[in-house]
């Protein structure tokens, strides 16, 4: 988003961005297309990685971070699933297209994507949690190459819940990346695919991963995420290679506010990716 | 280094003196029991006490204001501006103040400068002076086991006290140009000088009611985690004030908020010092809260203060004792981390 080059001396000015497009996903969240305004910083869209973050501004309501959902291998623009849970989403759900908002970032570590290659990838989400993960899947399609199996997993309460429904199904069609979507009920009784919790889905990849070879990447409510990890324990996954990305409050986005910290370590800084060896060594971390 | 001796009787024209180079701020007594740095201007001068035990604010908020204007806006047009009042803003000298206070403020630059500078912060403190000046602790202070009783950088003048005055060390070039500046008001330091250092040092290290090296805490406090009594105990008679916090020279934490004007348009962005200690620290949107209980919020700053710095060899508590003084409910820091280690 903001290279080195065009970065400003203050880091915590921002950049005014105009949203494109927008939709409702579910009932409760919205898809946000969104390009930058000047054409210096436009041209660096791309310069994130996967699992990071950016900071959202509008002037007189104030700051909040989100997970970028798009992939830098489509550098022409910056996508984003939004829930509207407070007083920050209330206001950027009035906008339309054409309206602007203020972005600064990216923040986080992000994904590795680099030293996954060449290895099995499986992708875990529930929920909200398929907003960051949709960046690595993206990116995964896009180079599909360079990485071995590729398993996604998503889980929703409901298929009216499932974010980017839509996209998913597609996914599913294009079979690019193999993947199996879940429900933890359906009441419409139109539902195609799986039903049940998301770790029911581990039967359809099981004896398929070489667990020597391969990276878990997970993203979900605080729950799931015991439940995900035993799994994947269960696997044989190494430790190192089990991923998660976890949700703090923040106000930054480059440790110094201290909401994000956990354990010594800033989840914008140090986070928001973290692995199962973190995890077992920090208290407070999910 | 570089010594200089400055008599008692000269103390008054060092501090006018240092009006020249900033906004003179220095400890003077504001109520019965506290002290605080307060402007110094020449009608106070005579106020300026040398000997206080510590001031209510910790002198990071020189650096890092309470509430400071980060950005002005206009939302009807939706435009930002910088607020450029750091950069331009006189220089601060800061007259008085501890070694503990010394290493607070290097613990405030390892997170405002070394990695990601914080423009405003920075600013600011790379044109602010910090003279010391020597102290005898009172039974609060334990900066000695923090090791940060004495310091050999981090200020540009220190006065070391001796029977007659001071022994000022210099400490950096805008140090060095101070003392050319005002050469006359100084003497040679002479051997009984040097003497006098030594027994004050002796002196000062008789009167700490605790010794040794508390830098082992870190794995004391991981190992009592869970401790069976100290946590519940300690987190019931906490009211949530945060007090604790806000007199600490090394908390950092703060808040964002956007403050619109009543014409609707124009406002404020600015930031605010937060505390662990509130509830809504670790609310996130959507109603979670990743510390919701007040024994999870006590635990997080005693983990904080003593097992969470990486960026300097010591704590992040500098065993200044503010915490505990300031306390309104009476909850003894010092005295928890003695029964935590299990002695002293």
């Amino acid at each position: 988003m903001i290279s080195d080059r065009t970065k400003l001396e203050n880091p915590y000015e921002d950049h005014l961005a105009t949203i494109i497009d927008y939709r409702d996903l579910t009932s409760d969240t919205r898809y946000y297309k969104l390009k930058f305004v000047e054409p210096e910083v436009q041209e660096h869209t791309g310069d994130y990685k996967p699992g990071q973050f950016a900071m959202f501004s509008i002037p007189g309501v104030g700051e909040a971070p989100f997970s970028i959902s798009s992939t830098p291998t489509r550098p022409a623009f910056l996508e984003f699933g939004i829930r509207k849970v407070g007083s920050f989403t209330d206001a950027l759900f009035k906008k339309k297209e054409g309206d602007t908002v203020y972005i600064r970032g990216p923040y986080g570590n992000g994904f590795d994507m680099k030293s996954m290659e060449g290895k099995d990838i499986v992708i875990v989400s529930g929920g909200l949690g398929a907003v960051p993960l949709r960046s690595v899947l993206l990116y995964l399609e896009d180079k599909r190459e360079l990485y071995n199996n590729v398993f996604f997993l998503n889980g929703a309460r409901t298929p009216e819940d499932m974010l980017f429904k839509e996209d998913f199904l597609a996914m599913h069609a294009r079979e690019i990346i193999e993947t199996h979507l879940t429900v933890d009920k359906d009441p419409t009784g139109e539902w195609k695919h799986n039903v049940g919790v998301v770790t029911t889905l581990f039967e359809k990849i099981n004896g398929r991963v070489d667990k020597d070879n391969a990276y878990a990447l997970i993203c979900g409510p605080p729950v799931m995420y015991k439940f995900v990890i035993k799994e994947l324990l269960k696997m044989e996954f190494s430790k190192k290679n089990i991923l998660m990305t976890l949700e703090r409050r923040m106000k930054c986005g480059q440790g110094h506010c201290g909401h994000c910290a956990i354990h010594g370590v800033y989840t914008c800084l140090d986070g928001p990716v973290f692995n199962y060896w973190d995890y077992e060594r920090m208290v407070e971390l999910i | 280094m570089r010594y200089v001796k400055l008599k008692k009787e000269k103390i008054r024209e060092f501090l006018l003196a240092l009006q020249d180079y900033g906004e003179l701020y220095a400890p003077i007594k504001v109520s019965e029991k506290y002290f605080d740095f307060r402007r110094i201007t020449n009608e106070q001068v005579d106020e300026v006490v040398l000997d206080y035990n510590r001031t209510l604010r910790p002198p990071r908020r020189f650096f890092f204001p309470e509430k400071e204007v980060l950005f002005t806006f206009n939302s009807k047009k939706v435009e930002m501006y910088e607020n450029k009042e750091a950069f331009t803003s006189e220089p601060v000298v800061l007259f008085g103040v501890h070694a503990c206070d010394i290493v607070g403020l290097r613990i405030m630059d390892s997170r405002f400068i070394d990695d990601q500078p914080d423009p405003y912060y920075r600013a600011r403190r790379e044109k602010g002076i910090i003279i010391g000046i020597s102290c005898l602790p009172d039974e609060y202070c334990f900066c000695n086991v923090r090791r940060a009783e004495f310091v050999d950088s981090g200020f540009d003048l220190f006065l070391s006290e001796v029977e007659d005055g001071y022994v000022i060390r210099v400490g950096s070039v805008k140090g060095h140009k101070i003392i050319d500046a005002t050469e006359h008001l100084y003497v040679k330091v002479t051997k009984k000088d040097s003497d006098d250092l030594t027994a004050f040092d002796v002196k000062k290290s008789k009167m700490f009611t605790v010794s040794g090296n508390w830098d082992s805490l870190r794995y004391t406090l991981e190992l009592n985690d869970e401790h069976p009594v100290i946590w519940m105990r300690e987190s019931e008679k906490c009211l949530g004030c945060g007090n604790c916090t806000i007199t600490c020279p090394t908390c950092r934490c703060y808040d964002v908020k956007d403050y619109p004007n009543l014409d609707g348009e124009t406002g404020v962005r600015v930031r605010i010092w937060d505390s662990c200690q509130f509830r809504e620290h670790g609310l996130v949107a959507g109603g979670h809260n990743f510390r919701p209980t007040k024994e999870s919020r006590f635990k997080n700053r005693y983990m904080c203060k003593n097992a969470y710095c990486k960026e300097v060899t010591t704590a992040y508590c500098v065993g200044c004792g503010r915490c505990t003084y300031f306390c309104p409910a009476g909850i003894n820091y010092k005295q928890n981390l003695i029964e935590i280690r299990g002695g002293i």
